[in-house]
């Protein structure tokens, strides 16, 4: 057992799932966590309306790895915001992980995301003034947990994306590719059902890229997470298991 | 880490920016804690004076001198006023030292034999008090006085006359400690039998004022009306009044400085609290990526204006502190120290009070967190999509 491995089993351990490695991919034969029907999001720009998702039906099976592609202004980012809980729509319903977040207010909805969703921003979104293992440590934060289990947790999911030896180096001490990888580990650190990535690789070399969605690949089948990934790299997108394409605010 | 940790480590987003902040924040403390000392300190005499001690000048003002014999009336050869224990009596002189003329200090020309039974806070050694009551020209003088000039016992000093013109020659006989902080280390006295021999015979047995203790000070405003009473039908009125209405008749013409100095201390504060607010402004707009990352990870608004706020309140909470911490050394060893020396007729005790320290370090803190309010409220009201893709 590798020290990822063991890294790996001590994080299942504590949120209480087990790692399953031999099913590469499940994705077709589960049920859906994601879930929206007839989902239309609009937006004013002066007295227009302008409909950028347009009455979208789309399932999206547990354990899934999925890359979202389209061209700009396709509503690519706005369907992931939606099924992220930092938007809602403008008609139809979205149900993620067996919660109905068309209909939550702003507060159940922000509690909801912290419990459910892990997110990985393009631009890594680090905090400068914290050192690795504190911006993991944030989303823990609105947890219960003491702080020693929170630092605990923490370098448990640094040890997971290969930085346990960064964890007291701040964002600019980093390179793209390892605060990336630190961005990831704050995206599981809380062990979210549902990881969204937006443009995970927009901002990182080929090296570093291939780094990030090998280890997303892996969170992918080892960990039992959904993602879902916005991408407009066609490299990026061949690591996911369905790749859906989106236009004018539908799935083609 | 915890929320309120996150919420100071803010404060280092942009350390030139926080330093300079916190260093203007400190002077703004530091300017105010000088006002403020100022302040208590031109008050000590007030807020010090003794409670059962009496002054009775001149009905029109204290300009204006009493006959002597007024004074002989309070316990004196000619009669006793019921509640008076001891009295006194002083003539304002008002020499000058004749080269440093523009350094003020009181020179009193006094009652020897009742003056410091008047002024037990004005204390002098035994041996010294009796070699100034024998040589009509000697002075007593105050500890500041003496290192102001340079002055030591047994010096020959020559004053220059104002408002009795001439060379007033004396001796130094005596220096008095203070045991008390309201009193003027600085005064300059002398035998008012010497000043009233020297006199032309039309100007003689003249006096200031008489100063007097009484037995009860509960009953000293029924003390005061006695007095003027016995005065009332004699070619010249009296008015009587505590030592404190006294010293607060004779600050009266500074009041409006006073006033405009308080005020001047409170406008600093309120630069200050701008200052603050627009810095913390400034942050917040420069991170509202940050905070939509925040919201986005599922802190909620309030969240966000803890962060804020506690970002204020660390900014000033560092401020005050530092204002303190430079306050402290400037005014206690350096500047306080000279005031008393050289200006001790107008600040005879310059340190800082505890009072004003805590007010200061209190309003760094209460205004910096109002000034982070109206960005907290901002920051609250963050959308997190907008937030999102807001870039620098």
């Amino acid at each position: 057992m590798n020290e990822d491995t063991a890294a790996a089993s001590a994080a299942q351990s504590r949120v209480g799932k087990k790692p399953d490695t031999s099913e590469p991919t499940v994705t077709a034969k589960r049920a859906p966590i994601i879930v929206c029907r007839k989902i239309v999001r609009s937006f004013w720009r002066a007295k227009e309306r302008l409909d950028v998702l347009d009455e979208l039906d789309l399932d999206i099976p547990e354990g899934s790895f999925e890359a979202l592609m389209g061209p700009s202004g396709s509503g690519k980012t706005t369907l992931l915001n939606l099924i992220a809980g930092l938007d809602r729509p403008t008609a139809g319903t979205l149900t993620v992980a067996g919660t109905e977040v068309s209909a939550m207010g702003d507060a159940a909805l922000a509690k909801w995301r912290s419990q459910t969703i892990g997110f990985v921003f393009q631009h890594f979104n680090l905090i400068p003034v914290l050192t690795a293992l504190e911006n993991v440590e944030l989303p823990l934060l609105l947890t219960s947990l003491g702080s020693s289990e929170r630092k605990k947790r923490a370098q448990i999911a640094l040890r997971v994306v290969g930085l346990e030896d960064r964890m007291h180096h701040r964002p600019q001490q980093l390179s793209g590719g390892q605060e990336q990888r630190v961005g990831i580990a704050r995206a599981i650190v809380h062990d979210p059902r549902i990881i969204v990535a937006d443009e995970p690789t927009g901002e990182l070399d080929r090296k570093s890229a291939d780094d990030v969605l090998t280890l997303l690949e892996r969170l992918n089948k080892e960990f039992d997470k959904t993602i879902l990934m916005v991408t407009h790299d066609p490299a990026a997108a061949e690591r996911a298991t369905v790749v859906r394409k989106l236009d004018k605010g539908k799935l083609l | 880490m915890t929320l309120t940790s996150l919420s100071i480590k803010n404060i280092g987003h942009n350390w030139l920016r926080t330093i300079l902040t916190v260093v203007g924040t400190a002077i703004a403390i530091l300017s105010f804690v000088l006002i403020r000392t100022t302040l208590s300190a031109w008050e000590a005499g007030v807020d010090n004076a003794a409670q059962d001690r009496l002054s009775t000048i001149h009905r029109v003002t204290f300009v204006m001198p009493l006959p002597k014999r007024y004074f002989d009336e309070f316990n004196g050869a000619r009669g006793r006023i019921d509640g008076v224990d001891v009295a006194t009596f002083v003539n304002w002189v008002g020499h000058k030292h004749p080269v440093r003329e523009t350094e003020f200090f009181a020179t009193l020309a006094v009652d020897t034999a009742t003056y410091f039974d008047v002024y037990p806070e004005m204390s002098v050694a035994p041996d010294r008090l009796a070699a100034w009551k024998e040589n009509r020209q000697g002075a007593i003088i105050g500890e500041a006085l003496a290192k102001q000039f340079g002055w030591s016992l047994g010096d020959e000093v020559t004053l220059l006359g104002t408002i009795y013109p001439g060379d007033w020659k004396y001796r130094i006989e005596g220096i008095y400690v203070a045991t008390k902080k309201s009193v003027d280390r600085a005064q300059f006295l002398t035998h008012w039998s010497y000043l009233n021999d020297s006199l032309p015979e039309g100007q003689r047995d003249m006096i200031g004022w008489v100063a007097s203790t009484v037995t009860d000070a509960s009953r000293a405003a029924d003390i005061s009306a006695a007095i003027d009473t016995k005065f009332d039908d004699q070619d010249v009125q009296t008015r009587t009044m505590s030592e404190k209405a006294l010293t607060m008749e004779f600050l009266g013409g500074a009041s409006a400085i006073l006033g405009a100095l308080d005020i001047v201390s409170l406008v600093i504060m309120g630069i200050m609290m701008l200052i603050l607010g627009n810095t913390i402004a400034m942050g917040v707009r420069e991170r509202t990526h940050e905070y939509g990352v925040l919201l986005a990870l599922g802190f909620r608004p309030k969240h966000i204006a803890t962060f804020v706020v506690g970002e204020g309140l660390t900014i000033g909470l560092l401020g005050g502190g530092l204002g303190l911490l430079i306050s402290y050394p400037l005014v206690e060893q350096g500047m306080g120290r000279w005031l008393e020396e050289n200006m001790g007729a107008y600040f005879p005790y310059f340190s800082i009070p505890t009072s004003v320290a805590a007010l200061a370090l209190g309003m760094a803190v209460v205004l910096a967190g109002v000034a982070a309010l109206v960005p907290a409220y901002s920051a609250s009201k963050l959308d997190v999509i907008t937030a999102l893709r807001r870039i620098g």
